[in-house]
């Protein structure tokens, strides 16, 4: 047969072309489940690791969750101003999938979607809450968790993943224990522009709300720090209700304080 | 046949191998060699893809066009990767996270496309396939020794355990970086091309 005639080559690439995407629809398709169940433990996985919680002999998926579901107090969403938003059912220990965070981090780094922020938070039972944060990397985006003490200055850990960063050297963010290391027991300032950040070259204890770039990986390092920048940034209304109610022992005192110094302005 | 066979299987880890001889997949033996275990990972993978997606060639290879061979290749080629990604993600999700972007590079090694067109549509599936593994161990290769290095040097561990920090090493941070990756594959071609003189240019 002459397999260089033109008909012969339309149908053969055609054929080609449908067969190849019947056979990806198909395993795409059966393996989805599947593969979600990965995503969402490992998510979890995440956070749990970025809230300082041992998840070294969590082996399996189920392990995984039912950690989770044991120590998570709240799972909510809040907006800019600090208020919820709505709220997830702990109970089946749904989260924010990374797609939602891609879709939040749209009005977070625009000023003109401010309002409408929806940002999750995860509030476990010893005090600490997950922060995420969500941003552009050097080949694809970035993603992680920032945990804060019961006094919500203090930084109780971190966590970064990625798409496609640069093994050994971007890839570090997540690879590298040392680097989420250094966010541990910095606080978080909004009286400075970057509350909480990633600087080049800066020595570990020079500022308190600043940790020291990785070499070599410049693009991905600064990426990372406006992502934690612009996200902590919006959850600050949030943050700063959160550290008045930690200041005041009786949390319902606030309110009240709020008051008062809203006729002292009129 | 069977002297054949043996070239088929050998030649492609030294005397025609396709980094230091046939300089193939250069690119990727850069990005992936900072840490050793990046480069083992990506050499498992490449000889797979490139094993199986010679053999699927292999047996296709009477019925296609020749005006559109190419493209034909890199659909079966581009269908491997995205289903040993998918299964991978499915049923050994940690292997597949420690992968992370090498396994999209495959696609864009030259190596694959290389064999397919040079050996793949001209043989007999069987050959094929082990030209095609062959051909992965023999990229494995030198990405494993380059990886040595450049971890070693570069940051004073192997697979992620400091080894260098007991003599009191400090780290060259030019070795981490990609120009270095083409100091040490040029070395590479260096001591080959002495002990295999025919390569030598006149």
């Amino acid at each position: 047969m002459n397999t260089n005639n033109n008909v012969y080559t339309v149908v053969y690439t055609t054929v080609v072309c449908v067969l190849v995407a019947a056979i990806l629809a198909f395993v795409s398709g059966s393996l989805k489940n599947r593969q979600e169940a990965n995503i969402k433990a490992e998510t979890i996985s995440q956070i749990l690791t970025a809230a300082q919680f041992d998840t070294e002999s969590l082996k399996s998926n189920d392990d995984i969750i039912n950690f989770y579901k044991e120590n998570i107090s709240m799972a909510y969403t809040v907006n800019a101003n600090g208020n919820e938003v709505s709220c997830y059912v702990t109970e089946d220990a749904n989260i924010c999938n990374i797609s939602e965070l891609k879709k939040a981090n749209y009005s977070v780094v625009d000023p003109a979607k401010a309002d409408e922020i929806d940002i999750p938070v995860y509030a476990f039972k010893n005090g600490v809450t997950v922060l995420a944060i969500y941003g552009a990397g050097l080949w694809g985006p970035i993603w992680g968790y920032v945990a804060l003490e019961p006094d919500f200055k203090t930084v109780k850990g971190a966590y970064f993943d990625h798409a496609s960063e640069t093994p050994g050297l971007g890839g570090k963010i997540k690879d590298d224990p040392a680097f989420r290391a250094k966010f541990v027991g910095k606080v978080v300032d909004f009286d400075d522009e970057a509350p909480l950040s990633i600087i080049k070259g800066i020595a570990p204890d020079a500022k308190a709300n600043a940790v020291d770039a990785i070499s070599g990986a410049t693009m991905t390092s600064n990426g990372l720090s406006k992502a934690i920048v612009s996200w902590v940034n919006a959850y600050k209304g949030y943050i700063l209700s959160q550290q008045a109610v930690a200041r005041e022992p009786q949390g319902e005192v606030m309110p009240l304080a709020v008051e008062e110094s809203e006729n002292i302005n009129e | 046949m069977d002297a054949k066979l043996k070239e088929t299987i050998l030649n492609p880890i030294f005397k025609g191998n396709p980094i230091s001889v046939l300089v193939l997949g250069i690119c990727s033996s850069l990005a992936v060699t900072v840490e050793l275990k990046g480069a083992c990972v990506m050499a498992l993978s490449v000889i797979i893809v490139t094993g199986l997606s010679s053999l699927v060639c292999s047996l296709i290879r009477k019925t296609i066009p020749n005006r559109v061979r190419i493209v034909i290749q890199l659909t079966v080629v581009a269908m491997m990767v995205i289903l040993v990604d998918q299964v991978l993600k499915a049923f050994a999700y940690g292997i597949d996270k420690q992968l992370s972007v090498y396994i999209g590079l495959i696609i864009t090694n030259c190596i694959v496309m290389g064999r397919i067109e040079a050996f793949a549509l001209g043989n007999k599936p069987i050959p094929s396939l082990l030209d095609g593994l062959m051909n992965g161990v023999g990229y494995g290769m030198i990405l494993v020794i380059v990886g040595f290095f450049r971890e070693l040097l570069g940051s004073g561990t192997l697979f992620g355990f400091p080894v260098l920090k007991a003599i009191g090493y400090t780290n060259n941070g030019l070795v981490i970086l990609p120009p270095m990756a083409l100091i040490f594959l040029g070395c590479i071609i260096w001591v080959q091309r002495s002990i295999q003189k025919d390569l030598q240019e006149k």
